[in-house]
């Protein structure tokens, strides 16, 4: 049980390990050149490898929807990027709502997370069943090309309607096209320690929203993992998963089983949104759409179809992004900005993994008899 | 001087000894056979052969050279082709389509003729036509030349396999089960066919039945699998007393066959 | 081609107007009227909008009719290359929406050769166009210094020279792409071109510093046109009152009908020879088609290569016609609206595709937003219209309810492949290549 979480920690440490290195030799490399670099590495590098984490966290939640539906389908789920918005959107109207009832700031924080968590999951997973009834099930046996075309139409719609909601409703005073995503007030951010290299003392803080995002999607991991591995509904996933047909025959009804996994999985993925909106302060219709082509990069990274390698996949990707985000401008002396080509990161490592070891990190590499 | 020539031929998948040290060695314009129950590692074997599979052990050597990792496709070029153990015709193209694309290893206009629609191409696309309807008549499928070939009845969809097959003017032609649900009169066709393909193309056949008849009618060797081994080799009486074989599986009227 | 006996009531009503002698009068008439109305009352509007609708929908009647091809050519001649500029002389917001179409039907011609011939799911497509737009974009203006310079911006004559260059360049950049990707199947393929698409589009964005090459979110202004070199012919000899705009619309507007003539014949061309034969075989099943000596990755990357090749040459032409080109021209919605005209029209159908690709542009240019004028006077009027529901800006609902609605009922799109019909329908799943294994992303 606890296996998937040690799993996840190794990847974790030996990725902020590695990376770290790198950075620190490069910058060491470069010692009578540019003195300074080294310490500005230094500094900043606690605060990117908390970045990283978030990040990684972000990529994983959304990544576990993608890798669920398609180890039993064999399908990727491409609106499955706006279940992670509409989780988000979700999440602002609460937000919207008790702050026009004006409880939003005498709400117990914790109380608020698990609102919006719930919110979120409850619309996400529902609308993700519903998806699937209307656009993938009359699919099911169709060339591969036809349902994958269906779910980039999904995508397009619930953006669009997403978007016609937020400026519309409620009528008099629509939420808007970039909403803000109100929330009490979670204190002030943890200072971790201090670093000082240098002049100034550097805090090196994580707030509180950040420590709540990590610990909720580490209890989706659990809790995925448990239902997966543990309980017999798992059981009937798994074997929908390895070979339909003969679930079907052995008297599962895999139907259900796909509405199920479809539920769950756009249910963390709504759950997932509406925490990253919590975190980030705001939201809008269009924003599923590059989390959710990274997260499926984390997916394949970490091996698609195996769960604890959506979390793996998630992080490393998000500590590569952090750490190309946050040093590329210092390396270059600012003049490639780091935070515009971390989104190639993702997309280069999607290539390089797909020819290089496309079962990912944590899938074994079998070929198998025909 | 042998057409075929695979060594040692050994694959696994995951922990499965798919095929264990096979050898088999094939003079040219020969019939030959390769039996064994269900499992025994024959299709994987001829999926080696022809490409789909690197053997994890073994060498492959086709009329001069070491085909063992050349990429399916290759290997075809250099002249041996297959019929599947599921028919694996192109169903939305006609009968004479899919021919042609047999053929596609001796199509060479380039790429620049064919948007220019020169005299080379319409002279090469005619030949080509016709060659086709030679290997459709050669089966007798030349008046359903227009049809789909899913719409074509299972007798005549194993024979447009085996004239797409001999579109590509193989040297070695390997057929996996090509009378797989066939009654006894299609059955004895198909046998004529094949020996047709020996006697009159040359060719050098090898075959993968379960069949029992067809086998020991028509085969000039047989070779034995079971759980991926080499268990027995030889002509049809041999086999047909080899107490390993009639142990590893019951062959189909192999009682009582006529030599 | 042999088309099918008449079966539907539709087809029997309709038969006397799609062949014998009833369908030339039919046509002739049909073609009369249309383009007096076009010529004697050019104004913009919802009215002229029809007519035109109505113009365009006599191309694929003329199309379809089976009387004889002398009489076809004739008429598509008459209709587009005399009524049709003319009308333009006089209104020149509908011949720029015909050119635009030519623009996306060569587009939609290129994506076919790779969605619809050989079965590649590109989703970033338009990163071709975008290639082949900055390139001339960058030669041809100020932009080229900035990068260099010692380098001056390439003369406009030029321009009919760089129409090649763009092709080879989107054709390199097909390869490119397609080297390293080729091997993945389905699935896999279509996420990875759509994260290339966005790569370019995001370098786009960005390659303004260190180098400016791009001039990031602001794009290029001021692209080169060639030289009128046919002014003086139309001014003079033909007494054609024109201001330069007007003639450079009626040059572009030529100038991408032939280029649609050109790719149509190619594409045809390309179809029915052994190369369009492997593609065909390679998207039934590729197991088979390997075993036939069909070199997989070869033929799936001339394809990639011959469709990217369209989208760059455009992209020069595109360029040069806009005068103005940036990021979000070339972003992941265009890719999807030029697939969405494929599959509209009928993925490996060439006048499917055709259709789809007019159908499309001609929403996006002129049916939503006179459906938005048009709500908006209603608005005006008093009607109780919500304020912010503006259909121009609802297209990817639309599209999205378009892809859904197409692959449950109608995957062979409007004018189907005939071949492809039956493909699509088919309820069994085909034979795929050997990697079943859920983990697979690559075919043999």
């Amino acid at each position: 049980m606890l296996w998937p979480v040690a799993q996840l920690l190794m990847f974790i440490v030996g990725a902020a390990s590695i990376l770290g290195l790198i950075v620190v030799i490069l910058a060491l490399l470069q010692i009578r050149s540019r003195p300074e670099l080294i310490a500005q590495v230094l500094t900043i590098l606690p605060q990117v490898i908390i970045d990283g984490l978030v990040r990684g966290f972000l990529f994983a939640t959304i990544a576990l929807g993608y890798t669920m539906v398609y180890g039993v389908l064999g399908f990727i789920n491409f609106a499955h990027g706006e279940l992670f918005m509409v989780g988000g959107v979700v999440g602002a109207y609460v937000g919207f709502f008790l702050s026009n009832a004006g409880l939003i700031d005498g709400i117990n924080p914790f109380l608020f997370v698990l609102l919006v968590v719930l919110a979120g999951m409850t619309v996400s997973g529902l609308l993700a069943v519903t998806v699937e009834r209307i656009a993938y099930r009359p699919l099911r046996n169709a060339p591969r090309l036809v349902p994958l075309i269906s779910a980039i139409g999904v995508s397009l719609v619930l953006q669009d309607v997403a978007r016609l909601f937020m400026t519309n409703f409620p009528a008099s005073d629509p939420l808007g096209f970039n909403a803000r995503y109100q929330t009490p007030d979670f204190g002030k951010p943890i200072k971790l320690f201090e670093m000082t290299l240098g002049e100034r003392p550097v805090p090196i803080i994580l707030s509180p929203k950040a420590l709540i995002f990590i610990t909720v999607a580490i209890i989706m991991l659990i809790g995925l993992n448990y239902l997966v591995n543990a309980t017999r509904l798992g059981k009937a996933i798994r074997a929908t998963a390895q070979d339909m047909p003969t679930a079907s025959l052995m008297g599962i009804n895999v139907n259900q089983i796909v509405s199920l996994t479809f539920l769950i999985g756009g249910a963390l993925g709504g759950a997932a949104g509406a925490l990253f909106g919590m975190n980030v302060g705001a939201v809008n219709p269009y924003m599923g759409l590059i989390p959710g082509l990274k997260a499926f990069t984390a997916a394949v990274l970490g091996g698609i179809g195996n769960i604890t390698g959506a979390m793996v996949g998630g992080v490393v990707l998000g500590f590569l992004e952090a750490f190309v985000s946050s040093y590329l401008g210092l390396f270059t002396g600012g003049a490639i900005s780091g935070a515009a080509y971390s989104d190639i990161v993702a997309f280069s490592i999607l290539i390089l993994i797909l020819i290089f070891r496309p079962a990912g990190l944590l899938g074994e590499a079998t070929t198998t008899k025909v | 001087m042998t057409l075929l020539d695979a060594k040692n031929i050994t694959k696994s998948f995951g922990g499965l000894t798919a095929v264990n040290d096979v050898t088999l060695t094939i003079e040219p314009g020969r019939i030959v056979s390769v039996i064994g129950p269900n499992g025994a590692g024959k299709t994987t074997f001829f999926n080696i052969l022809t490409g789909i599979y690197k053997p994890d052990q073994g060498t492959v050597m086709f009329d001069g050279k070491l085909i063992a990792g050349k990429r399916p496709d290759e290997i075809a070029a250099l002249g041996m082709r297959r019929t599947f153990q599921n028919i694996r015709l192109f169903g939305n193209m006609t009968v004479l389509e899919n021919v042609l694309i047999g053929m596609h290893t001796h199509l060479h206009a380039p790429f620049w003729q064919i948007i220019a629609r020169t005299g080379g191409v319409r002279r090469e696309e005619a030949k080509a036509r016709e060659r086709a309807r030679e290997r459709l008549r050669y089966v007798g499928l030349d008046d359903k030349r227009e049809a789909l070939a899913k719409n074509l009845p299972y007798g005549d969809q194993r024979r447009l396999e085996i004239a797409r097959a001999l579109a590509g003017e193989p040297k070695l032609i390997l057929l996996d089960e090509p009378t797989a649900g066939m009654n006894p009169n299609e059955t004895a066709e198909a046998t004529q066919l094949i020996r047709r393909l020996r006697d009159e193309l040359k060719l050098t056949v090898v075959l993968i039945e379960h069949d029992m008849r067809l086998v020991m009618a028509i085969s000039e060797r047989i070779s034995v699998l079971d759980y991926g081994t080499k268990i027995a080799e030889g002509d049809a009486a041999v086999i047909r007393s080899n107490p390993r074989v009639i142990e590893a599986y019951l062959g189909k009227g192999a009682a009582g066959t006529a030599a | 081609m042999a088309t099918p006996p008449p079966t539907s009531a539709w087809e029997r009503i309709t038969a006397p107007l799609r062949s014998g002698p009833s369908a030339y009068s039919f046509l002739g008439l049909y073609a009369a009227v249309c383009s007096w109305l076009l010529l004697s009352n050019p104004r913009t509007g919802l009215r002229t909008d029809i007519v035109f609708v109505f113009f365009l929908l006599l191309m694929l009647f003329v199309f379809r009719a089976r009387v004889a091809r002398v009489f076809k050519i004739g008429l598509a001649v008459a209709l587009l290359a005399i009524v049709l500029p003319l009308f333009g002389t006089l209104n020149p917001y509908y011949i720029d929406v015909a050119t635009q179409a030519g623009i996306f039907v060569t587009l939609a011609l290129g994506l076919n050769v790779v969605v619809g011939f050989a079965g590649l799911l590109d989703l970033g497509y338009v990163a071709f166009f975008a290639v082949g737009a900055y390139l001339w974009g960058i030669f041809s203006t100020s932009q080229i210094t900035l990068i260099n310079p010692a380098a001056m911006p390439v003369s406009p004559l030029l321009f009919y020279l760089f129409i090649p260059l763009g092709l080879l360049v989107g054709c390199l950049f097909g390869v490119l792409l397609g080297l390293p990707v080729l091997r993945l199947r389905g699935d896999y393929l279509a996420i990875v071109t759509l994260g290339f698409g966005e790569v370019i589009r995001v370098l786009a964005n960005n390659l303004d510093k260190p180098v400016n090459i791009t001039n990031g979110s602001q794009g290029i202004r001021d692209i080169a046109r060639p030289p009128l070199f046919f002014a003086s012919f139309a001014r003079d000899t033909l007494g054609l009152k024109l201001n330069d705009n007007q003639l450079y619309q009626q040059f572009f507007y030529f100038l991408v009908l032939l280029i649609v003539l050109v790719v149509v014949v190619v594409v045809s061309r390309l179809k029915s020879s052994r190369i369009g034969r492997a593609w065909e075989a390679i998207r039934e099943d590729e197991t088979a088609a390997i075993a036939q000596g069909i070199p997989l990755v070869r033929m799936k990357l001339l394809a990639f290569a011959v469709g990217a090749s369209f989208a760059g040459a455009m992209g020069v032409v595109f360029a040069s016609k806009q005068l103005f080109i940036n990021p979000p021209t070339f972003d992941l919605l265009r890719s999807i609206n030029i697939l969405s005209m494929v599959i509209l029209g009928g993925m490996g159908s060439i006048p499917g595709v055709i259709l789809g690709a007019v159908l499309v542009t001609l929403l996006d240019l002129q049916i939503l937003p006179r459906i938005s004028t048009v709500l908006r006077e209603a608005q005006d009027a008093g009607f109780p219209i919500p304020e912010t529901f503006d259909p121009t800006q609802y297209q990817r609902l639309l599209f999205g309810l378009l892809l859904i609605l197409m692959m449950i009922f109608r995957p062979e799109g409007i004018l189907p492949d005939q071949r492809h019909s039956e493909e699509l329908h088919d309820d069994a799943p085909p034979p795929e290549a050997p990697a079943p294994a859920a983990a697979e992303p690559v075919a043999t």
